[in-house]
């Protein structure tokens, strides 16, 4: 199933992390993620979500920039059996890599947290 | 909000890669010891052989005891690419110097594992990885016996068919 939505439900969405080209949120009641990017909101589940991450860390960048060929700098990022495929330019890649790599330190804090203040005995 | 990410997996993205690479190691190291296997019989070590046979399937149950380990704890299991086995060796002695370099790479990865399962305090993969240091210490020893036969032994005359003899008696019974 296909979800793309155009805005973000920010009312019951929790905002992970947010740069001036994106967002992610997670959605506790549906136990998934929602990344606005490129001018959709994409549905991501756990499994999708570390596939989305990977295939964007996966794209080197720095070779990128570095060839000669006339090619367009356009990178599908197709992720294998998730719903979504994402057409970006190599700006966009920059841009939703940083999207990600915040979004993980976020999602490793809340770890961090959820320890200390519900998981820990004291 | 709710930790989505540890209800799912209970090791850490990281600790997974290093455990799949560890899957690859001993994947690797079964198709070394098949290769070393068939070198032997070829050149009429026949006990070496054996041995070599018994050790790739070892390292086949290594492999799955990873790969098992990944998928019980919510992660990613992947089957490995395995390429660039060594097929030819120059002699009898070089296939167990190669051996015992394979056991102390293994060691060495295992240990590097435990280490950021420290680091993030994870005991929960340390616990698993005991019973791996414990096996290396009988891996490294297996291996070090054998290229001790040559010394002790020599290979003049019939001294490589003294060891071959020999290797298939290498045991490592230490209780502690
Ligand atoms: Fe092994
Ligand atoms: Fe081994």
């Amino acid at each position: 199933m296909v979800t793309t939505l155009t805005t973000p439900q920010t009312n019951t969405w929790v905002d992970v992390f947010a740069t001036k080209k994106g967002a992610v949120y997670q959605s506790d009641a549906e136990r998934c993620w929602y990344v606005d990017f490129a001018g959709k909101v994409a549905r991501f589940d756990y499994r999708c979500l570390l596939k989305l991450k990977k295939a964007v860390y996966n794209v080197d960048i720095e070779a990128k920039l570095l060839e000669t060929t006339k090619d367009p700098d356009v990178e599908i990022i197709f992720i294998c059996a998730c719903d979504h495929t994402y057409i970006l330019t190599l700006l966009q890649i920059i841009a939703l890599k940083e999207i990600l790599e915040g979004t993980f330190v976020m999602l490793q804090l809340n770890q961090i947290l959820q320890d200390r203040l519900y998981r820990i005995a004291v | 909000m709710k930790d989505l990410i540890r209800i799912r997996s209970l090791i850490s993205a990281q600790v997974e890669t290093l455990l799949n690479q560890q899957v690859k190691k001993e994947a690797y190291s079964s198709s070394v010891y098949l290769a070393m296997a068939s070198w032997c019989n070829r050149n009429g070590f026949d006990f070496s052989s054996d041995y070599f046979f018994k050790q790739a399937e070892e390292e086949r149950e290594h492999q799955l005891k990873f790969y098992k380990y990944i998928l019980d704890m919510g992660g990613n299991a992947i089957s490995p690419d395995v390429s660039g086995i060594k097929q030819e060796y120059n002699s009898f002695r070089e296939v167990f110097e190669d051996a015992l370099d394979q056991e102390v790479s293994v060691t060495q990865s295992i240990k590097n594992i435990y280490a950021q399962c420290l680091k993030e305090q994870d005991y929960v993969t340390n616990e698993f990885l005991n019973w791996f240091l414990k096996e290396q210490r009988e891996e490294e020893y297996k291996a070090r016996r054998a290229l001790e036969l040559f010394e002790v032994i020599g290979e003049e005359g019939t001294g490589r068919w003294e060891i071959d003899k020999h290797v298939g008696k290498i045991k490592y019974d230490s209780e502690a």
